[in-house]
């Protein structure tokens, strides 16, 4: 939906949909298939972004134009950047993995390697990164599978309270790679069409790439910086169900969702929107939906973005807390696209126009394989 | 402060602690393949479907979970590549198949976050549950987070592990980058090695810990997450962490590092050594081989030292006249970027 916040904002308000047949990214699935695909080569991104080196992944790539814009708009300077107070943490799921066939033949090869040797495992984004940014401060990388960047933001903002940081660069990235875009298929949640989030008749979901990035600080700390929005409550938890798929009661998403207003020291009712996260397959729509009764008494507005931008897994909550903070600053809520008809055992209708309305509190959702849930709540500032 | 009440290991050696010279289980073609017991408890129909890094990381953690007597709050895991095998197995067909009609299985066991939530799942617990990923500061961020949990929650208790597995496939690409040796060694004589790299190794630790000292068998006091390349800066981090976290008449009794032989990081073993003058120096990749969350078995060990207050013969570098082990720093350095300072009390 475009590489800067000011596009994405612009495309939100407009329901304009991101999710095309791929035209960067080869696969067996280019056509028959949709996906979020940011239409950007890696060589227009190395370009941007000064980077030289050999063995940079387009997950690195993607992380670094956002995490550059986030540091830009947050006014650090490069000393701050270097303490050892600044902490990286980020987040993603296939790491270099996007390179299929050189991994394919490093993995099964003795004798010669590629030149991303050092950059398959998920680790290896950050590591690039801490390095290119001489960044001393502690660095992490999460993966909890689709909530993953959910889990970033926490684990930053906890550093920061218990005063191991003083500010934390948090977020998350994936690329489209044939390792997930088969996985995902071969499970039967990849959507032939547009996906469409909370619909009776959805088919799945559409696998996309992308980044966020946000810098948190004290407020103390920063007097006089523009402040866009707070993160005030965080919930871990787990479905402790099954590898795959959500529990009919959605307990995971219920304790994620109540222990984020328990850390927030908010009533259910304060909630202005719900972020979902709304991938549009069978199962998780209908739990998502059914947890968020058994958390509201009245479900408060709610959309899933993805069916702006698709779901770019390990970078999805990262791009889903910005969103959110959009929601707060500028006090609009954003349509959720492609919706008809409601799932007939929870009735409940996505918002479906773009309104101007009073927004206090936005929870944002991401769900992951593995029953890892999480919950983050942003207020305005 | 992190007290430790249960741990459990799966290493290369039948024991790591009792191993004397003479049985240590010797590596081949430079690598050192775990020894994995029965895993009782866990039904074979179970085991067979895992991956070995799942199979190794819910098989020693799950006895824990049941062996403590309250439930826990939480999974805290470090892994930096969780189920390689599966992963690249999953990859191949991709490949071969030409992106034909794939099983999930291997796709699904091979995302590192499916160690911590199997235990999730076959533990019933709902509490958080998070798998830290960042390469050689994996489980260092994982005892991290269990920090910070502790002072969230200091009435409750949280599982924290490290698991890695070496297949060929990780082999492979990590051969190809450099990190192990050239010309095949042994195990046994690791550290008299004078060329670039190290040996492959696989194992797993697990610990149950909370922020209560009754019963505990060690206290984690502090820990320092280092991204440095520098010999210098490690040196002045050292001192200003021994400058914070011991008190006035506290020394460190026992260095116990990660020296693994590669030539390239021995300067900064040395400078290390150096600061810790008069301290007994040990280490213990001999019985591992170097993977990503080995931190996690120092641990361990100095669990077990820490308990019993001996210390094996050929852990020893530099053997001290010290007689009670009081305090032991771990300091572990992963391809001379990714450092770790870990500091272990006796209780």
């Amino acid at each position: 939906m475009g590489d800067t916040v000011a596009l994405n904002r612009q495309a939100l308000s407009s329901a304009h949909c991101g999710i095309t047949s791929l035209e960067l990214f080869p696969s067996k699935y280019s056509e028959t298939l949709r996906f979020g695909e940011v239409k950007i080569t890696n060589e227009q991104l190395k370009q941007k972004l000064a980077v030289r080196d050999q063995g940079v992944t387009r997950t690195t790539l993607l992380a670094m134009h956002a995490f550059e814009d986030a540091v830009r708009q947050s006014g650090l300077t490069s000393t701050e950047i270097s303490s050892y107070d600044t902490v990286l943490i980020g987040a993603n799921t296939v790491g270099g993995m996007c390179l299929t066939d050189e991994l394919y033949h490093d993995a099964n090869n003795d004798k010669e390697g590629s030149a991303y040797l050092s950059s398959y495992d998920i680790g290896s984004v950050n590591l690039f990164m801490q390095q290119h940014y001489g960044m001393k401060g502690v660095g992490n990388t999460i993966n909890t599978a689709c909530s993953s960047s959910a889990n970033a933001i926490m684990y930053g903002a906890r550093l920061i309270h218990h005063g191991f940081a003083k500010r934390a660069i948090v977020g998350g990235t994936d690329s489209l790679a044939k390792f997930t875009i088969n996985g995902f298929n071969a499970l039967h949640i990849l959507s032939p069409e547009i996906c469409k989030p909370f619909d009776q008749n959805r088919q799945g979901l559409n696998l996309a790439e992308g980044a966020g990035f946000l810098v948190l600080e004290r407020e103390e700390d920063v007097p006089h910086k523009k402040v866009y929005a707070v993160l005030s409550g965080y919930c871990n938890a787990n479905d402790a169900y099954h590898p795959s798929s959500l529990s009919d009661n959605g307990d995971g998403p219920f304790l994620a969702m109540q222990g984020a207003l328990s850390s927030a020291g908010l009533k259910p009712e304060q909630i202005s929107f719900v972020n979902a996260h709304g991938t549009a397959t069978g199962n998780n729509d209908e739990v998502e939906g059914k947890a968020m009764q058994r958390v509201f008494s009245t479900v408060p507005y709610f959309a899933s973005t993805k069916s702006n931008t698709g779901h770019a897994l390990g970078g999805s909550g990262a791009i889903e807390a910005v969103f959110s903070v959009l929601n707060l600053v500028h006090q609009e809520l954003y349509p959720s696209l492609n919706f008809d008809t409601p799932i007939e055992s929870t009735g409940l209708v996505p918002i479906q126009q773009y309104i101007q309305t009073p927004v206090d509190h936005v929870m944002s959702n991401s769900f992951g394989f593995g029953g890892n849930c999480s919950s983050l709540i942003f207020s305005k500032a | 402060m992190v007290y430790i009440h249960h741990c459990a290991c799966v290493s290369p050696q039948p024991n790591l602690l009792t191993a004397q010279t003479e049985t240590i289980q010797e590596s081949v073609d430079n690598v050192l393949h775990v020894m994995e017991p029965k895993y009782d408890g866990i039904p074979l129909g179970v085991l067979r479907r895992m991956g070995k890094a799942v199979r190794m990381g819910v098989g020693t953690a799950l006895p824990l979970i049941h062996k403590h007597d309250k439930p826990l709050q939480g999974i805290v895991i470090g892994t930096a590549n969780g189920g390689m095998e599966d992963c690249i197995k999953f990859l191949n067909q991709v490949i071969e198949f030409e992106e034909g009609t794939l099983t999930p299985t291997n796709f699904v066991q091979s995302t590192t976050n499916a160690i911590a939530s199997q235990l999730g799942m076959m533990s019933s617990n709902k509490g958080y549950n998070i798998t830290h990923v960042n390469r050689g500061l994996s489980f260092e961020n994982a005892l991290l987070d269990v920090i910070m949990l502790l002072r969230e929650h200091p009435t409750q208790a949280y599982l924290l592990g490290g698991v890695e597995e070496i297949s060929n496939y990780n082999y492979n690409i990590d051969h190809l980058a450099g990190s192990y040796k050239k010309e095949i060694i042994s195990n046994l004589h690791l550290y008299d090695s004078k060329t670039d790299g190290s040996i492959a190794g696989e194992g797993v630790a697990m610990f149950i810990a909370d922020a209560e000292g009754v019963g505990a068998i060690a206290v984690v006091d502090a820990i320092k997450l280092l991204p440095a390349d520098q010999v210098d800066e490690i040196v002045v981090q050292l001192q200003l962490f021994l400058a914070t976290h011991l008190s006035e008449g506290e020394v460190i009794d026992v260095l116990l590092t990660g020296e693994n032989g590669d030539e390239r990081l021995n300067p900064f073993y040395g400078a290390v050594e150096e600061v810790l003058k008069g301290a007994t120096v040990a280490r213990y990749k001999h019985l591992t081989g170097e993977f990503a969350t080995a931190s996690a078995l120092s641990l361990y060990i100095a669990c077990q030292v820490l308990e019993s207050q001996t210390l094996p013969s050929h852990l020893l570098k530099y053997p001290s006249a010290k007689k009670e082990i009081k305090k032991i720093l771990l300091y572990n350095n992963h391809k001379g970027v990714q450092h770790s300072f870990i500091l272990v009390s006796k209780i």
